[in-house]
């Protein structure tokens, strides 16, 4: 059986074929007159006219955690460098995006987006490669761009995550009043459990994910403007094994019981966002649906397991910048002010299972009933976006559990803090 | 004013709704109540394991795995849902007729078949005869021995009921069986596992890091390294620093040596040649020590290699081990294990094993006959418990014979009412 990371090579070494390629090509091929420029804005680019542009993108984002100490979790490290990463991207011919992004911290899969993408048509793009799955509006957001340390509940486990496949996407109208993302993948995406990629390696899943700016080129109403509401879907091939799809609480302990599975993953997801000025309103809901045909102690059929999630969130940058995804302060710190200062909170849950919490016996990975466990979880935190280069965030993270009497795990409430610095080239 | 001529209507609708729920409780009381019916050898009884088809299969595919996958096991209309099932065994395992381990606590905490939290299900995988497991720990506990009980089921598989075969069920040596036999649960127990190409015998060892693999923590799983392994070595230091003159003195708070005696005496009567001084030196044992005590024991396990031939000599292999060596080789305890012997003897020419063999194998012909996963034929089968009961028959005197040719005295003062007691922890 071939490994996921050798799997993954598979797609990445075109990329870099492709792309390596094409600079040496159009490098040699260039006029001596040609343009080369070298800018460095946010982060280094060469441009070797509109031949080839290449930019280099550095992530870094370091963790101290304050997490409670509990029976039956593994003592976590107060020091977490959670992210460390390098983006090579560019144009080729400006016709044909490139990105490539190695993880330097994750060693067990460390290549994470790596595509090509070009527009065959108008309002009709291709992206094809490793990249994340249309879906979910918390999940396809960059990290670095996430209010909050985490994402949410609903992004990091209901949210197929990345994937393997060839997606088109584009938009109709102006002013993005309508966005689609429709994509095959040959398989479910990387939140899924890591057992469930590796044993079986072709479960083709299909995503789709509408975004509607219903207000965009309503100029009157300018504090609307900025609301985009979408909806999104993947159904996939679900193979048969104890592959349903997990949860963990903020100190990453699992707390969903696992559960045989057979059939289809179909999910449905609701998003809102809204940032009028200064403030940043998000809402989402996932709903995953896994069958279970065969899967009983008899092989009979089981009743569906279902699993719930949603957050609301909202934000105020205090300093008065206008909310984006990516906060550059008016006034950088030492650069003539103290940078952006954002406040936000989140509130979310998770929940899955489907039977009454009351005899554990009737609980098992091939029972008709999944213990019902939840995670209701409320964030708050401050960013200081000292400058375009560099934030700080302290995030305080209350978990409010409702676990199986016997699990060793904190029931009820749990509280843990996580500072991050961040760094973004 | 209707009142009256209601109620007499309620009383008798009353009487036919509880009706059913009097059979039920009829049927409960017809269900077992204790382990001890499944676990006696009174009857065969039968086992069903219900699972998922994929699974039985898989188990089968992944035989050398420790995969568990999930059952729900019945017996006698106890029903314990959502237990887990695994192959289990080392030179028996196999994809024909795997033994199993069936954990009733693997998805469900706290879940327990009358107190026992897991059995085993062997498959005698070695032992044409099915026997001798079971009737060598039976031998054990009549010499006062606690060995986990035994007895042969019939067990079904799947929604069909298919018959999968005969089966030797058993309990684990666990906490539950601690507290049964030692009335405490929270000493030290280790699993004795054998390492390939071992041929150890209790010699020193004074890496700790070697005890790790062979002696597996069943209680106190989580404590450190040292906390687990320095009082096994030092019980190892004192059994190779003892003389064997003074074994007693020197051993005594470590180890008893009078049970170790015995348990030789009977793993060497029943001719067993895979236990404390096998070929491939010590194998098939647990290590108890007991709570607040340096004082350990070593309990006997798998049995099926015994009933080995009728003229070993009780004196084979006690060279491998470093304890059975100081025992044979000092006349004193040599005079004691001989006279242990002869103790075994009697008890078995009393025609109680012969008995018990017989009443087992007729027990169990017919369910073996249609087994249709033993390795073994019919004949095969008859033939080896002819064998056993043959074995029961004749095993004393050759013993008593061999006792009676490197130490005559020691035969002689059985005349003399010399006994031997152990000096074990009881409840």
């Amino acid at each position: 059986m071939m490994p996921a990371r050798a799997e993954t090579w598979i797609v990445v070494r075109p990329v870099i074929v492709v792309a390596v390629l094409s600079a040496s090509l159009f490098a040699g091929a260039l006029p001596a007159s040609a343009q080369v420029k070298l800018t460095f804005d946010k982060h280094p680019a060469i441009d070797f006219g509109n031949a080839f542009t290449v930019s280099v993108r550095v992530k870094s984002q370091n963790d101290w955690r304050d997490f409670p100490s509990e029976a039956g979790s593994d003592q976590k490290n107060v020091f977490d460098p959670y992210r460390e990463r390098i983006a090579v991207e560019g144009t080729i011919a400006g016709r044909v995006l490139y990105h490539v992004e190695r993880e330097f911290h994750d060693t067990s899969s460390p290549w994470k987006n790596v595509y090509l993408e070009t527009r065959v048509l108008h309002g009709v793009h291709l992206q094809g490669g490793q990249f994340n799955m249309p879906f979910g509006l918390d999940q396809t957001t960059s990290l670095m761009n996430q209010d909050f340390n985490y994402h949410s509940l609903a992004g990091a486990f209901l949210a197929p995550g990345r994937g393997l496949g060839v997606m088109a996407y584009g938009d109709f109208f102006k002013k993005n009043l309508l966005a689609y993302e429709a994509g095959v993948f040959r398989q479910d995406g990387d939140n899924t459990r890591s057992a469930q990629l590796q044993d079986v390696h072709v479960a083709p899943t299909f995503a789709g994910r509408i975004v509607v700016k219903p207000f965009s080129k309503w100029q009157p109403l300018y504090f609307v403007r900025s609301m985009e509401t979408g909806f999104a879907f993947t159904d996939g091939e679900l193979p048969a094994g104890l592959y349903n799809l997990k949860g963990q609480t903020i100190p990453g302990d699992g707390f969903v019981q696992k559960a045989y599975v057979n059939g289809r993953r179909q999910r449905l997801g609701a998003e809102l966002q809204w940032r009028p000025g200064p403030v940043g309103v998000q809402a989402e809901a996932i709903r995953v649906r896994d069958t279970r045909f065969g899967q009983g102690i008899e092989d009979e059929d089981l009743p569906n397991l279902v699993e719930r999630a949603w957050y609301v969130s909202g934000t105020w940058l205090v300093t008065g910048e206008h909310k984006k995804d990516t906060i550059t302060p008016a006034r950088p710190f030492l650069n003539g002010g103290y940078g952006a200062v954002e406040f936000g909170a989140r509130l979310e849950r998770l929940s899955t299972g489907n039977g009454p919490a009351l005899n554990p016996a009737v609980y098992g990975p091939r029972s008709p009933d999944v213990f019902p466990t939840a995670d209701l979880v409320w964030t708050t935190g401050v960013n200081w976006y000292v400058n375009k280069f560099f934030e700080l965030s302290l995030n305080v993270i209350r978990e409010d559990r409702t676990l199986p009497r016997t699990a060793t795990l904190s029931s009820g409430p749990v509280w843990s803090r996580t500072f991050r610095i961040e760094f973004g080239l | 004013m209707l009142r009256p001529r209601i109620q007499p209507l309620a009383l008798v609708l009353a009487i036919a709704l509880c009706a059913p729920m009097l059979t039920l409780s009829a049927q409960s009381a017809g269900s077992p109540t204790s382990v001890d019916t499944l676990l006696d050898g009174s009857a065969l009884n039968d086992v069903w394991i219900h699972i998922n088809a994929r699974d039985w299969q898989d188990l089968h595919t992944n035989y050398k795995d420790g995969t568990y996958y999930p059952v729900d096991f019945e017996w006698q209309g106890v029903n314990l849902r959502n237990s887990g099932i695994r192959v289990r065994g080392n030179t028996t395992r196999n994809d024909h007729k795997p033994s199993f381990r069936i954990d009733f606590n693997r998805y469900v905490d706290g879940q327990d078949l009358f107190g026992l939290k897991a059995v085993v299900l062997n498959n005698s995988w070695h032992d044409p005869s099915m026997l001798h497991d079971d009737l060598s720990m039976l031998t054990f506990r009549k010499m006062g021995i606690p060995t986990p009980r035994q007895a042969h089921v019939r067990m079904y598989v799947g929604a069909a009921r298919e018959y999968a075969g005969v089966y030797v069920i058993s309990e684990e040596v666990s906490k539950t069986f601690l507290t049964a036999n030692f009335g405490e649960d929270n000493g030290y127990l280790y699993e004795f596992h054998r390492q390939d190409g071992d041929n150890y015998g209790f010699q020193e060892q004074p890496n700790l890091g070697w005890y790790v693999p062979r002696f597996g923590p069943k209680t106190h799983e989580t404590e450190s390294i040292a906390n687990l392994y320095i009082p096994v070595r030092t019980l190892v230091e004192a059994v190779n620093d003892a003389r064997r003159d003074n074994l007693e003195d020197r051993l005594g708070e470590y180890l008893d040596v009078r049970t170790f005696i015995t348990e030789l005496a009977v793993q060497n009567f029943m001719a067993q040649t895979d236990g404390l001084v096998g070929g491939v030196g010590m194998n098939n044992f647990y290590l108890y020590r007991f709570a607040g005590r340096k004082l350990s024991m070593l309990i006997p396990w798998d049995q099926d290699n015994s009933f080995s031939r009728m003229d070993m000599p009780p004196s084979e292999n006690m060279g491998s081990n470093v304890l059975a060596a100081k025992i044979w080789d000092e006349p004193k305890h040599r005079d004691a294990y001989l006279a242990r012997l002869l103790d075994v003897a009697d008890l078995v020419s009393s025609g109680w094993l012969e008995q018990e063999a017989a009443r087992q194998y007729e027990q169990i012909r017919a369910a073996v006959y249609e087994d249709p996963l033993t390795p073994y034929s019919r004949d095969d089968f008859d033939q080896a418990n002819a064998f056993v009961q043959q074995f029961a028959r004749e095993r004393s005197d050759v013993v008593r014979q061999y006792v009676a040719s490197i130490a005559p005295a020691v035969l002689r003062s059985r005349f003399n009412g010399r006994t031997l007691t152990l000096n074990l922890p009881r409840r």
